[in-house]
């Protein structure tokens, strides 16, 4: 994986991880905090697009044909499918969204201006995903999606010997995986658990170990399909809301 | 993260124990802080990231928080200045 397919992993995950936040906004615990979804989706959509906007400068062209088959998103299982639970949201708000952060800073500490300059913004707003994502970890989550959400941010780092230990080594990146995980682990306060990845089974392009891919709704919704059921030269022949 | 992270089934819902806060902003140095509304959250970094989630549409130059309790009262509505 090139750094470009490094940043193109981050756009999809940040995309989705924006969806998935939004998807949020009228079912979490407090009027706040769906509020708080609401805006922490917006954020991470627009750095998502802001992410995107980086491929073409770091010669990444593995987006631009993505028509057919959801499983060419990079995104980690995670967001594979919405959240059924207040947990899930709350373990991927304080682990995966964090872990994001950690290697927006890798970047941004990085020999590579687009991504120097371009990313620094992220930071400061993602202060406040943090704060968020702590202080509802600290009352306390489920401890399956919590094992589940360190388990997919160590595997997003990547193996001891990939390649974002070669981005770490030529300066792109100004940490590597041992940092990351180091990054992660400080700002939670914790320890990551003990886990026992495969990496033979590691798909070093999607960054996952487990198959799968996004629901047909939320594909449909990315490549503008949803939208077009509204849309009244679209909607011929079907029965659309108010028609 | 401490002691905490893991739980039994469902959530906790914030207002269980949770406590107002007034939030203030300015958008200009020569402006005092003036009060732009308020979060109820059960402590400070939940406060923060509600109060930016809430009151961030406008270009403020500062926000600031404050516990509705560690406000001092002189007089309320319907009482008159000593």
């Amino acid at each position: 994986m090139s750094l470009g397919g490094l940043i193109l992993s981050l756009a999809d995950n940040k995309q989705l991880l924006g969806l998935r936040y939004a998807e949020w906004a009228t079912r979490a615990p407090s009027l706040e905090a769906d509020i708080a979804a609401a805006a922490m989706g917006l954020d991470d959509l627009g750095h998502s697009r802001v992410l995107y906007g980086c491929l073409e400068p770091l010669g990444e062209a593995g987006h631009l044909a993505r028509e057919a088959d959801p499983g060419d998103y990079l995104n980690l299982p995670y967001f594979d499918e919405p959240w059924s639970s207040w947990d899930q949201f709350v373990a991927a708000n304080a682990v995966l969204d964090t872990a994001f952060t950690v290697m927006i800073q890798a970047c941004v500490e990085g020999n590579v201006e687009v991504l120097r300059s371009r990313l620094r913004k992220m930071l400061s707003e993602e202060r406040y995903h943090f704060l968020h994502g702590r202080s509802w970890f600290r009352a306390g989550i489920e401890e399956g999606p919590l094992m589940e959400a360190w388990r997919q941010a160590l595997e997003w780092f990547g193996p001891p010997d990939g390649e974002v230990v070669e981005l770490y080594r030529r300066g792109a990146l100004a940490l590597g995986p041992a940092e990351l995980r180091a990054g992660l682990e400080q700002r939670l306060e914790t320890r990551a658990p003990d886990l026992d990845i495969d990496w033979a089974t590691w798909d070093p392009r999607r960054r996952r170990s487990r198959p799968g891919r996004i629901d047909a709704r939320t594909f449909d919704m990315l490549r503008g399909l949803e939208e077009r059921r509204y849309h009244p030269s679209g909607a011929r022949g079907q029965a659309g809301p108010g028609r | 993260m401490g002691s905490g992270g893991v739980s039994g089934p469902g959530f906790n819902r914030v207002h269980g124990r949770a406590r107002e806060y007034e939030v203030f902003a300015r958008k200009a140095r020569v402006e005092p802080l003036r009060l732009v509304g308020s979060v109820v959250a059960p402590d400070d970094d939940l406060a923060m990231a509600y109060a930016r989630a809430t009151y961030d549409e406008e270009r403020w130059i500062e926000m600031a928080i404050v516990p509705r309790e560690a406000m001092v009262t002189l007089w309320a509505p319907g009482e008159e200045a000593e």
